[in-house]
């Protein structure tokens, strides 16, 4: 596993416009300092997966999908509060872009939307939904039907971002495990 | 020649990076090897643009390379950070925001084939494509989208044969804000569960509910405009003015105006009779999750001036659905009416069916995942329908008054065994308390994409 760190501080880039489609609600920036307010920097990177650690998280069940992830890494002075994980899912039709933030102890933080495009199951931004994934690690299920309600009308959206949070809560457990994030 | 070598290699890259990010089968089992393949294309496509950067150099001019060596430098070299970025991240992804962009166009298809054995008359026993569809959604821009579905029912249309080509839907979509859309065109009524969502794949049984079929008449589709609103309290809101039924179609010497009221009226958007223009309005909350109650209403004129006393058509539902772990539980009751009916049936007396006046009703199931392993799983249901598609008429007078139609009881037990999101195979029992003649097993197959 390699851990690449951009070497920029990205809080000046906050404001930064994202030129996704259809309704943009967060930047990946503005998702971090949601997630962590506390934060007085965060530290851009990337957590790229070689071929054994793919297969690895496929052995637990997570489909690693991509094998390059987009992180960000919040701060305050010398401590590190956690990571931001962006990623995109299909939903039913289209991408959803969303970022998950997870604390130093593995617990998921919370859950934004960035982006949705679907003409159908944007019911998936609702606070209440996303609220069931918070505390939750990768010991919990994390499956639609079980740990997490579905929204009707969104079945696809909820179950796709959902196995997309389980997959990034394998990913960034596995690459703390491995020490290449903080 | 080399140049063109390294063009077709960068094509092969763009290429290979649109497949993967294409909705059909982008979270397929091999995606492992084909993420390791991006990054391998990754790796190839930045030396590529680094050959191609250091070709470029040496055709310029070596006044104009001496005069700005650094300038040409820091142009065409890569940089680091850049030729390690995965492909697709460079095609589909806001630079510096992780946000994925994701194709402008994607081709969508759902489809169904039942087989219906009735258990007292295997003479009627048929197998049926029963409808197969494909959608095309396009994005204009990032505001913007052309939503569009074609269906073939039965398989084949001809003037000799049973099928249908049908346009679904087929609207604009303008999103005017972080809570608002705007449609227009020819869009789906959002009126009960199934009717907005009535992919196979997202409903338990082979065939459709009857409620939703026989009182609401899905796929119902009008023609008009809808606003759409999307809140953060879990309320969905849609309201709009559409086209409507048209009266003028009922057939009384058919049994189709019996099977569905409004399924012998409705129009499509087909030459549709315009002059009166119907509105409705639907309200979903969904503020807990697993938690869905809502309602929606329908109303409009049917008879477009065509009559000497107007009619009007309304249609009202309320539904709940409920999905707590493993259950899937569902409810709806839905009613209709249509206003001054009797100017229309006196002179149809004797017919085969005259128009209703009211019709009405409701169902309950219950499902629950009983087994599941990796992506397949299996969920059996027992649902309990009740329904009259002419529940009252209006009075012609003392003899001439058609009585109510009996109302339908039906039990339907089966089980959805589902392969992933988009495969699911179906097989139920139906009996009917009232046309005990119908009672059948039913198989059926079914995608979505």
């Amino acid at each position: 596993m390699r851990f690449v760190l951009a070497g920029t501080t990205l809080a000046a880039l906050a404001s930064a416009p994202a030129s996704a489609f259809a309704v943009d609600y967060l930047t990946l920036e503005q998702a971090a300092q949601l997630m962590f307010p506390d934060a007085d920097r965060f530290d851009g990177g990337e957590i790229t997966l070689d071929a054994a650690q793919l297969q690895a998280l496929e052995a637990q069940g997570v489909r690693g999908r991509s094998a390059r992830w987009t992180v960000r890494i919040a701060r305050h002075g010398d401590a590190t509060l956690g990571v931001v994980v962006a990623d995109a899912v299909i939903g039913k039709f289209e991408l959803i872009s969303y970022a998950v933030g997870i604390d130093g102890d593995g617990a998921i933080r919370q859950i934004e939307i960035l982006s949705y495009r679907e003409s159908h199951g944007g019911e998936i931004r609702l606070p209440a939904w996303r609220r069931q994934f918070v505390g939750k690690t990768q010991a919990a299920p994390l499956r639609v039907g079980d740990d997490i309600a579905n929204i009707s009308g969104a079945t696809l959206s909820c179950t796709h971002v959902t196995d997309g949070v389980r997959r990034i809560v394998a990913v960034v457990a596995l690459a703390r495990r491995n020490g290449s994030l903080p | 020649m080399k140049t063109h070598r390294l063009r077709a290699a960068a094509a092969c890259v763009a290429v290979s990076a649109a497949f993967v990010a294409a909705p059909a089968s982008a979270q397929s089992a091999s995606e492992i090897e084909l993420a390791r393949r991006l990054d391998q294309l990754a790796a190839e496509l930045a030396s590529v643009k680094a050959e191609l950067a250091k070709l470029q150099r040496e055709r310029a001019s070596p006044a104009t390379a001496a005069s700005a060596p650094d300038a040409s430098a820091s142009a065409a070299a890569p940089a680091p950070a850049l030729a390690a970025a995965p492909v697709v991240a460079s095609d589909s992804q806001a630079q510096g925001s992780g946000i994925a962009l994701g194709p402008s166009t994607v081709l969508t298809s759902y489809g169904e084939i039942h087989y219906n054995r009735p258990t007292h008359d295997s003479l009627k026993a048929v197998a049926d494509l029963t409808r197969f569809v494909l959608g095309l959604q396009h994005r204009f821009d990032e505001k913007t989208k052309l939503v569009t579905e074609l269906e073939v029912e039965h398989a084949v249309s001809s003037s000799d044969d049973p099928g249908e080509v049908e346009v679904e839907q087929a609207y604009i979509e303008r999103q005017l804000g972080r809570q608002w859309a705007l449609r227009a065109g020819l869009f789906l009524i959002p009126a009960g569960l199934l009717n907005e969502n009535h992919e196979p794949t997202a409903f338990y049984g082979v065939e459709r509910n009857f409620v939703e079929t026989a009182i609401i008449p899905s796929t119902w589709r009008e023609g008009g405009l809808q606003v759409v609103g999307n809140f953060d309290n879990g309320v969905t809101t849609q309201l709009g003015v559409t086209t409507g039924f048209d009266l003028m179609k009922w057939d009384a010497m058919s049994t189709e105006g019996r099977d569905s009221p409004l399924g012998a009226i409705h129009q499509e958007l087909a030459l549709a009779k315009a002059r009166d223009l119907s509105v409705f309005g639907a309200l979903n909350w969904r503020g807990v999750p697993g938690l869905l109650v809502g309602g929606s209403v329908f109303t409009g004129g049917a008879t477009h001036g065509q009559a000497a006393t107007s009619s009007r058509v309304t249609l009202w539902d309320v539904h709940t659905r409920y999905t707590p772990g493993r259950w899937d539980l569902s409810a709806l009751y839905s009613r209709g009416t249509i206003s001054n009916t009797a100017a229309f049936n006196t002179p149809l007396v004797g017919s085969t069916s005259l128009v209703p006046a009211s019709f009405d009703g409701w169902y309950a199931q219950a499902a629950y995942r009983l087994w599941s392993r990796g992506d397949l799983s299996l969920a059996p249901f027992i649902r309990w329908e009740e329904f009259n598609t002419a529940r009252s008429f209006a009075s012609l007078g003392t003899g001439l008054t058609p009585d109510a139609a009996p109302t339908e009881r039906v039990v339907t037990i089966g089980a959805n065994f589902n392969v992933g999101p988009g495969i699911v195979f179906k097989a139920d029992y139906q009996r009917f308390r009232v046309n005990g003649d119908a009672d059948r097993f039913n198989l059926g197959m079914g995608w979505s994409f």
